[in-house]
């Protein structure tokens, strides 16, 4: 075993998600088909990347390419930076149902080669994330798989191949590292539930992490849960800005944020209706740490993390609600990462579809 | 020699595009190409040697019959509250994940599409066979004081019906379309914004030395997947006693028939306190809470119990 645990072997991904960048360039994977997390360790085999942009246009379509399949055959679920290399890594599925497939996409800095990262002998370690069963919920749909999955049942002279699955999901939304722990949002296909996971890393056999939900108040008179769409820890990771499926961003301290407990958050912002979060990252101008947040209806918003500080919760109903932010007029932003210093990369969709890497300098923003 | 999908080697917008990973491998007097990932049905390649095409080779789609269907689509409650928060569809195989945006809707009588009424997003609700589908309508238009409810309202009128629409050309996880689209209509009654009160239920008992079932009525809809496991009978001893669960109409009542007859002593029913309604109210607490309302307060924390008695 080695440095955080993680072994040399398969990682068994059934599903592309989530994936984000924790320490010594271990990449996290959440994959919600198995209910697990990976952690992986991806080698990057470049040097250091300093401090220039990067862009490459249809990136769709070039990933499509090198995997085979028409854009249209692709989901591009998620996108990390790796912290040394700056090379980006684009998690996949590729096809559709049975043929959906899991790819980790490594593309080079340099010169935008496309790559796949092989996962089947790498150091990883693993996690369960599933809702563990609640006591009493027995119920498995049973199907008959079209593979080997399952178990093998004797019914008289014939064997048939059985597969249990249970009907309680959980879905990562949004993940991230934060002194020496994997925060995991996530949402539930029954409860409605406003719950963030906290995983020790390296993982443990015996502490699968514990959760607790996170309350917010609109104007002072409604007390409500909902699920976390996106988040960023700030701060060093001493706070966290949270955007919810019901569009109110709410801080709330790591440290207030006990195993099991209810803590009630700040609400700070709302992002306005009919709008979805979809993604969030912090980044540094100047000497101030500014948040941008990406979204379904507006341009990226950029909020001060000195105002959230200074922002008193919300207690009335006012526009433009919440801090001062700027929106920027930049349109389809559906992914952001931190590339360097003086980047931030996202990914951004086009008004015919066709989807691209920008770098946007921090200066500018 | 390189493969590329689609039926253009190379034109102009896809230079500088990677071809398809593989290897080529010699056979005899073959070069063959063996993909790094397998090639997709309903797909084209192109392949080319030296930069001109050679070959356009395309893989069909597997024809076959249409076969999965929906099977149920809940909450089978002929009304549904104003805030209705939630719903599920099911289907008799699993199915493909990425389509529900484009392939599900509200649509009020008239036929046109309650535009904005179901939660967006990436992420699609499935459960672990890929069969059950959760809906959940936009939230921030259902909770109070929230941007969304105020600038756009309710995605539902109260006393204006609508149907959730399922459309035939939903694919399966074959690609396959559905046998026949669905659809189930409701009306639309007022706000719901009450705790689910077990305390309000009425409970039925069983005689002892039967297998009748033990039948519990809650007074309105609650939530079709929470209540399929948010409810347990344990006997004298406290041990669970199995049977069958049966869901009511309109997810109104529940029961169980025991495996074993009952037997006389104090049994309980016990309630899950995450239990829901229509409307994402729960035992434990209301969907959003009115700080100025004691009725709002939460309530309990730990599981409800209903105590009867098989005589």
């Amino acid at each position: 075993m080695g440095e955080f645990g993680l072994r040399r072997g398969r990682a068994d991904l059934k599903s592309a998600g989530p994936i984000t960048f924790g320490p010594a360039g271990i990449l996290f994977l959440a994959d919600n088909v198995a209910a697990k997390v990976f952690a992986v360790d991806v080698a990057d085999p470049d040097p250091a990347g300093g401090s220039e942009p990067f862009d490459l246009a249809d990136v769709d379509a070039r990933v499509g390419s090198f995997l085979g399949c028409e854009p249209g055959d692709i989901v591009l679920k998620d996108m990390a930076v790796h912290p040394l290399t700056h090379n980006v890594y684009l998690s996949v599925q590729r096809g559709h149902g049975e043929a959906a497939q899991p790819v980790l996409v490594r593309i080079g800095r340099l010169d935008g080669a496309v790559t796949d990262v092989p996962l089947d002998d790498v150091p990883f370690a693993e996690v369960r994330i599933g809702d563990a069963p609640a006591e009493g919920d027995e119920r498995l749909d049973i199907t008959l798989p079209l593979g080997d999955e399952g178990e093998e049942l004797r019914v008289g002279e014939r064997k048939i191949r059985i597969l249990r699955q249970p009907i309680r999901t959980s879905t990562v939304t949004d993940m991230a590292y934060a002194g020496g722990e994997l925060l995991v949002a996530g949402l539930s296909n029954e409860e409605f539930s406003s719950r963030l996971r906290r995983i020790p890393f390296p993982f443990s056999d015996e502490v699968a992490g514990s959760s607790l939900e996170i309350f917010h108040v609109s104007h002072g008179k409604w007390e409500t849960a909902a699920p976390i769409r996106a988040f960023v820890p700030y701060d060093g990771g001493a706070s966290i800005l949270a955007s919810y499926t019901c569009t109110p961003v709410v801080h709330f301290g790591l440290a207030d944020l006990t195993d099991g407990g209810k803590a009630v958050g700040r609400t700070v912002a709302e992002l306005g209706a009919v709008n979805q979060p979809l993604d969030m990252v912090s980044f540094v101008q100047g000497d101030q740490e500014y948040l941008l947040v990406a979204n379904t209806a507006h341009g990226l918003v950029k909020i001060a993390c000195r105002d959230i500080d200074a922002q008193s919760p919300l207690t009335e109903p006012k526009e433009p609600v919440g801090v001062p932010r700027e929106t920027k007029d930049l349109q389809g932003i559906r992914r952001l990462a931190n590339l360097n210093g003086g980047h931030v990369l996202v990914l951004q969709c086009d008004d015919a579809g066709h989807q691209h890497l920008r770098s946007l300098k921090t200066a500018s923003l | 020699m390189r493969v590329r999908p689609g039926t253009a080697a190379a034109p102009g917008g896809r230079d500088g595009w990677p071809p398809m990973a593989g290897r080529l491998v010699r056979d005899g007097g073959c070069l063959c190409f063996v993909p790094r990932f397998a090639f997709l049905d309903g797909t084209a390649y192109t392949v080319t040697v030296d930069g001109a095409t050679a070959a356009v080779l395309i893989r069909d789609r597997p024809d076959g019959p249409a076969t999965t269907e929906v099977t149920a689509i809940c909450p089978t409650a002929a009304e549904v509250p104003g805030n209705l928060l939630r719903l599920y569809v099911w289907f008799s195989a699993p199915m493909s994940e990425g389509y529900a945006a484009r392939h599900i809707r509200l649509a009020g009588d008239g036929g046109e599409v309650i535009a904005g009424a179901l939660l967006p997003g990436e992420h699609e609700l499935w459960d672990a066979s890929r069969r059950r589908l959760t809906l959940l309508l936009d939230p921030a238009r259902i909770k109070r004081g929230l941007a969304g409810h105020r600038e756009a309202g309710y995605p539902l009128r109260s006393g204006e019906p609508f149907r959730l629409v399922v459309d035939p050309g939903f694919p399966d996880a074959r690609g396959h379309p559905l046998r026949a689209g669905a659809e189930r209509r409701y009306q639309v009654g007022g706000e719901e914004r009450r705790h689910v009160d077990p305390g309000r239920w009425t409970l039925t008992a069983p005689p002892a030395g039967t297998s009748e079932p033990v039948q519990v009525t809650f007074g309105r809809p609650l939530d079709h997947g929470l209540l399929a496991r948010c409810l347990q009978v344990t006997g004298p001893g406290g041990q669970p006693v199995g049977g069958t669960a049966r869901i009511g109409p309109e997810e109104r009542s529940w029961q169980l028939v025991p495996g074993q007859v009952w037997t006389p002593g104090p049994h309980q029913l016990i309630a899950d306190p995450i239990l829901e309604d229509l409307a994402g109210n729960s035992v434990s607490r209301v969907f959003d809470r009115d700080l100025a309302s004691p009725e709002d307060q939460p309530r309990q924390i730990g599981p409800v119990a209903l105590a009867f008695h098989p005589r």
